[in-house]
């Protein structure tokens, strides 16, 4: 249940199928915007939060 | 009784104080339950047998459609609060939950979109959950346009916490789209009463992507809770001490 399921970092990023078909692209462009995309919420929470504090002190 | 406790309770003032306590604790602890259900679902459990590797993005797109369905529920819900007792914390939350909503149900899209490729063979069709979830997201867009639209704060409030209440019958229409039609859309995996038609291998991992994202989302509410009350209540005393 715990064991890596790839052999090797390229094995990881291509994610090779057994039906023979590379789903790492999929996978990891998901990935890439889920976190892009949480990220880019947080920072620009953040900056606003910072910018209307300055504005009110 | 209730409206007096809620009153004090739900202050702005108060609401700002506890979760600005809570938050660094929900924040490192579920970031952490999410990167380790991520790193576990995109690593270790195997692959499925029917859909091979594409189904790793079962662990980013179901937190984020169970999230964007929920935060609509917590909109109505606080909705009725303020309609009923008049609660502004109420209504400052309604606004606040609105682009966090947004953007999760944009990731349900896309994730969805992009799995679709693989597993359909296309990235989009006129399926009757997709379209459900893109009205979802577009009724997120209208009502924070809608809320910006007026000039007057409080009339906006009332007039978004009831289209709020009333958007939320596509909430069901969302759940059960499944379900009524014939959908190229799966039917649901977990449900309440009946046993997981998923491994618990893979299971596992999943739970832990719905907790860790939930309370990842949790933060940006409070985040954006935070500005929406510094925005409103900028003239207050209390805020000026806050600050």
């Amino acid at each position: 249940m715990f064991n890596f399921k790839f052999n090797s970092i390229s094995d990881a990023i291509f994610m090779q199928s057994s039906n023979g078909q590379y789903h790492g692209l999929y996978v990891w462009s998901v990935v890439l915007i889920v976190l892009l995309s949480i990220s880019i919420t947080f920072l620009v929470y953040k900056v606003q939060i910072k910018n209307i504090g300055k504005k009110i002190k | 009784m209730i409206k007096k406790f809620i009153h004090q309770f739900a202050s702005p003032k108060t609401y700002l104080f506890q979760v600005d306590r809570a938050y660094p604790y929900i924040f490192y602890t579920s970031l952490s339950i999410y990167l380790v259900a991520l790193f576990w679902g995109l690593f270790l459990t195997s692959e499925d047998f029917v859909q091979g590797n594409s189904y790793r993005i079962i662990y980013l797109h179901v937190p984020a459609s169970f999230i964007s369905q929920s935060l609509y529920l917590a909109m109505a819900f606080a909705s009725a609060i303020f309609l009923i007792w008049k609660v502004k914390l109420s209504a400052y939350l309604v606004r606040s939950i609105a682009p966090i909503g947004a953007i999760t149900t944009f990731i349900a899209l896309v994730s969805g979109a992009i799995w679709g490729i693989p597993t359909w063979g296309t990235w989009w069709a006129w399926d009757a959950r997709i379209i459900s979830t893109l009205i979802l997201f577009i009724m997120y867009l209208g009502l924070i346009s809608l809320h910006d639209s007026f000039t007057d704060n409080e009339k906006a409030d009332k007039f978004l916490a009831i289209l709020v209440i009333v958007g939320s019958v596509n909430i069901p229409i969302i759940k059960m789209s499944v379900e009524w039609w014939s959908t190229l859309h799966q039917t649901a995996s977990i449900t309440v009463t009946e046993k997981p038609a998923i491994d618990p291998s893979m299971l596992y991992p999943l739970f832990g992507s719905i907790i860790g994202f939930t309370g990842i989302v949790v933060c940006l509410v409070i985040l954006s809770s935070k500005l929406q009350i510094l925005k409103r209540e900028k003239n207050k005393s209390w805020v000026k001490d806050y600050v």
